[in-house]
């Protein structure tokens, strides 16, 4: 077990290698210079150069790609003199057009993506695994009909559409619910979960479609099984069957699949962010490469790797708990 | 000025008339509000500098039915770039931190009785706009209003208007407005020498007096009669040495206006309270009665519309300086929203500039602009309510403007003509745009129209970001592009000469994009940068005219407009002059 958990992080920690240098290439076949970006329309010469030289870009590729790196380690101090800039570890590059470590963007944009991402996980977990294995239990019925029905209509659509709908229903036509906003949980838990009931049943709607559908294939697969025959024929109640025997071992292929969606979605759920107007980690991204703010770029680039390379491991090392016929070596 | 992407010039040069004096624009007025309806009003635009230390004085004329306390809310598509007064230069900021810093002068704004916007320039903490002192423009003087106070408690002092000055000079804090660090070090490389208080610098800039608590002096070695209005920059706030937290000083200045800042959380929201030591009777300007101003960032235009739309709960206290996305302006129809829209021209005009390095036949030129179809340049940002056609270079908000129409075309171009001017030739250009959606909508629109009238183009999309970077290349290799600018106060010399001097052309980073360099001109820039203000307005107005009629180095499309909506429950708004948004001086919310 530790010797494949040694081997799978090292195998992570290699592909986060290879994604760091090609997202740091980046900057140099972008069409603009970052210095030049940074610092904004009313630049001349003198100040360009001073703004590559807080950045660093005025030096060799080979020797800022080291920096960078070490930078995450012990961190980094960009510029000099009254305007040296402390970037502490874990550095991951500095904005120099919000003027802050990347770090502090991602401080305030990651709490926000994981709260939409969380929610929404629990929620078409709970509808999709629900549904399908009721749907499974009941197949050819009314209900099997009306809820596979309704998850190709729900799988059909998409986050900007259903997302409006819902605004158009509860906050702009009925007026039951103000405009979402972003508040910590922290902050206000329940402010933050009245702002985030919108976000979440969305997204969630719309991908519980997809796992009651998976579910209910994986489940009526299952059923079909020699030992849940061999169970029920043993006397074993239908409750004890169905939902130790059957679900878990149908649950193991939805743990992959979810675990790489809730990897992919906290790299960022742009469009549900963009439409409800949360500044999570995938709407920094995308507004940061529009306007080329490259270390924020390179940054939730990484990020959302490392999310899904975690997701990967803790995936498998879930295997083993769900399914004790895997064992991981 | 700059806003979204409109870009400005830092000016060495631009000068113009005495003070003490009342510039009257001939042109059309704009629209403003008060609370009710807000339609464009047609009269004229006033503004004008006083000189009398009352004017300069509080408390603020509220508007009728103005109500004390409440929360102001402003719906921000995106975060402030900048809250330093030395790195601030876009409007909203200037208009959102007017009520956080004070400055040496303000616009003092409003409507007068007739529903004209009237404008007029005075002293914000200094008694009046300014003193020449040797009537040559060279030196000015500037005494500040005894007793005003910083959010804790301490009195404002001269020192601390010179050191916010000298740190506009630091090459780290360089985002700002450049022209009073240029007119002090007389150069327009303005921190060769001198970078700031910092690392060593001295406190106070060169050529810049601190004679006691109260009493600044400016000495120039070339005369600058716009001093007045470039007093009103953010970087003539005080910032007390004590407080200056470097870069960290763009998260919280340090407050000497009518509030203070609360709370910032970066790219969430903005929160102002009030400043209890602020003095409403030094105030010209503010009458402050909202509690708190909450500024919520982060939000999509579209969803600004349908809420303001909505209008219900908190977004009734709500307004925004996004305009109204085009899809939702039928919905903006309705008598009830009608009413709470805010409507009018800004100072931003847009332009195809026609680089004359490479397209030198005036015939040509000519034809381009005759053939140019305004409406379709319009159609692809919003239509009628983004912008209005217009023949000129100047703004209807700058002082003195004229509207003319020198190739007498309809809004929708001439072909047939155009074609005449070329005289059978096909003329092959390239023309240059951004490449966002609505400017490559805009360069399509561009083809078809010119090409309709006999020009064979070829479109070379640049991307956004870098887009006035490549067209400030002198040698750059396009023939035409568009490109937007506004001026920084309500003069022509902050449009003409920056965009059409010939001495303005550098090899790279150049806003005289169409590369004017005519000597009739340079001449005239020349001989009007000398002329007394009164004088000047209307000799700018005179050359706009010239410079599109006899050398049609760019042809001037379509003027910004101002179409955004106010929560029912917000008073006391109207459309800046100065600033093309909705200003927050006078605004209350009800309960």
């Amino acid at each position: 077990m530790l010797r494949y958990l040694v081997k799978r992080v090292l195998q992570s920690v290699v592909t986060l290698i290879v994604i760091s240098i090609v997202t740091f290439l980046l900057f140099f076949v972008a069409p603009a210079s970052p210095a030049r970006i940074m610092c904004g329309k009313n630049c001349d010469a003198n100040t360009i150069a001073s703004v590559e030289h807080r950045l660093g870009i005025d030096q060799p590729i080979t020797t800022q790609y080291v920096n960078y790196m070490k930078g995450i380690f012990v961190g980094r101090t960009y510029g000099e003199g009254d305007f040296a800039r402390r970037c502490p570890a874990p550095c991951l590059g500095y904005s120099f057009r919000s003027d802050e470590p990347v770090t502090d963007t991602l401080k305030r944009t990651v709490p926000v993506t994981i709260s939409i991402v969380a929610g929404a996980a629990v929620v078409w977990l709970l509808i999709g695994i629900s549904l399908g294995m009721v749907s499974a239990l009941r197949r050819g019925t009314l209900f099997d009909k009306v809820a596979m029905g309704s998850a190709l209509t729900f799988a059909s659509m998409q986050v900007y559409f259903l997302g409006l709908i819902f605004l158009l229903i509860f906050v702009y036509s009925t007026k039951i619910m103000n405009f979402p906003r972003w508040v910590p949980p922290t902050e206000n838990p329940a402010a933050w979960f009245k702002s985030m009931i919108l976000p979440w049943i969305t997204l969630g709607l719309l991908n519980s479609a997809i796992y009651a559908r998976l579910s209910r294939a994986q489940m009526l697969e299952t059923l079909s099984e020699d030992y849940v025959r061999t169970a029920r024929a043993k006397g074993l109640p239908k409750r004890r069957v169905y939902l130790k025997h059957a679900l878990r071992a149908a649950l193991t292929p939805m743990v992959t699949i979810a675990g790489l969606d809730i990897g992919a979605a906290l790299g960022g759920t742009v469009i549900t962010e963009t439409v409800f107007n949360l500044q999570g980690l995938g709407r920094t991204a995308v507004d940061s490469a529009v306007i080329w703010n490259m270390p924020v770029v390179m940054a939730t680039v990484l990020l959302a790797a490392f999310f899904i390379v975690v997701m990967n491991v803790l995936v498998d090392m879930l295997y083993a708990v769900i399914d004790p016929r895997v064992r991981l070596s | 000025m700059k806003g979204e992407m409109h870009v400005r010039k830092t000016l060495a040069t631009a000068s113009v008339g005495a003070i003490a004096l009342a510039m009257v624009a001939t042109g059309c007025g704009s629209s403003n509000t008060g609370g009710g309806g807000n339609k464009d009003t047609g009269k004229t635009l006033e503004s004008a500098i006083s000189m009398d230390p009352k004017d300069s004085l509080g408390p603020a004329k509220r508007p009728d039915g103005a109500v004390k306390g409440g929360n102001l809310t402003t719906l921000l598509v995106d975060d402030f770039e900048h809250l330093d007064p030395a790195r601030s230069y876009v409007n909203i900021q200037q208009v959102a931190m007017g009520l956080v810093y004070r400055t040496l002068t303000v616009f003092k704004e409003g409507k007068d009785s007739s529903g004209a916007v009237k404008s007029t320039l005075v002293g914000d903490l200094a008694e009046t706009p300014g003193v020449d002192v040797n009537k040559d423009c060279k030196t000015w003087k500037f005494t500040l209003k005894k007793g005003i106070k910083y959010e804790d408690g301490t009195e404002v002092k001269a020192a601390d208007v010179a050191y916010g000055i000298g740190r506009s000079f630091a090459p780290d804090l360089a985002e700002g407005p450049h022209y009073i660090q240029q007119w002090l070090a007389g150069d327009a490389n303005y921190n060769a020498t001198y970078k700031g208080p910092y690392n060593g610098g001295a406190e106070v800039p060169p050529n810049l007096q601190v004679n006691g608590d109260y009493e600044l002096v400016f000495n120039f070695n070339a005369p600058h009669c716009d001093m007045p209005y470039a007093a009103s920059m953010p970087m003539t706030a005080p910032v007390p040495k004590a407080k200056d937290t470097k870069t960290d000083y763009d998260k919280r200045p340090f407050s000497s206006g009518p509030y203070k800042i609360k709370e910032y959380k970066k790219d969430v929201s903005l929160v102002l309270d009030r400043n209890p030591n602020w003095d409403p009777k030094s105030d010209a300007v503010h009458t402050a009665d909202p509690d708190t101003f909450t500024f919520s960032i982060g939000n999509e235009a579209d969803a600004i519309a349908n809420r303001l739309i909505a209008d219900s709960g908190p977004d009734q206290q709500a307004i925004t300086w996004t305009n109204v996305v085009s899809e939702l302006v039928p919905k903006t129809q309705d008598p009830a929203v009608q009413q709470r829209v805010i409507s009018g021209p800004t100072q931003f005009v847009w332009r195809f500039d026609i680089n004359t390095q490479r397209v030198k036949d005036l015939n040509v030129r000519k034809a381009l602009a005759v053939a140019a179809d305004k409406q379709a340049m319009l159609k692809p940002i919003g239509g009628s309510t983004a912008g209005t056609p217009t023949t000129t270079q100047l703004s209807p908000t700058v002082a003195g403007y004229k509207k003319y129409d020198v190739f007498g075309v309809p809004d929708t171009g001439d072909p047939a003509k155009a074609k005449e001017l070329l005289g059978g030739k096909t003329v092959s250009l390239v023309l240059a745009h951004a490449n966002s959606s609505r400017r490559t909508n805009q360069a399509v629109a561009a083809k078809a129209f010119f090409e309709k009238a006999g020009f064979k183009i070829t479109l070379a999309p640049i991307d956004a970001a870098s887009y006035y970077t490549e067209i400030g290349k002198k040698n750059n290799k396009y023939d035409i592009y568009l490109a937007g600018w506004g001026s920084d106060w309500p003069s022509g010399s902050t449009v003409l000469p920056v965009l059409f001097g010939g001495d303005q052309i550098v090899p790279e980073g150049n806003y005289n994009t169409s590369y004017s360099n005519f000597p009739e001109i340079n001449d005239e820039i020349a001989r009007i940068s000398k002329l007394p203000a009164a004088e000047a307005t209307t000799q700018w107005a005179a050359l706009d005219e010239k410079i599109t009629r006899d050398f049609v180095p760019s042809i001037p499309l379509y003027n910004d407009r101002n179409y955004t909506l106010v929560g029912s429950k917000v008073g006391g708004y109207y459309l800046s002059l100065a600033f093309g948004v909705a200003s927050l001086n006078t605004i209350f919310v009800k309960p």
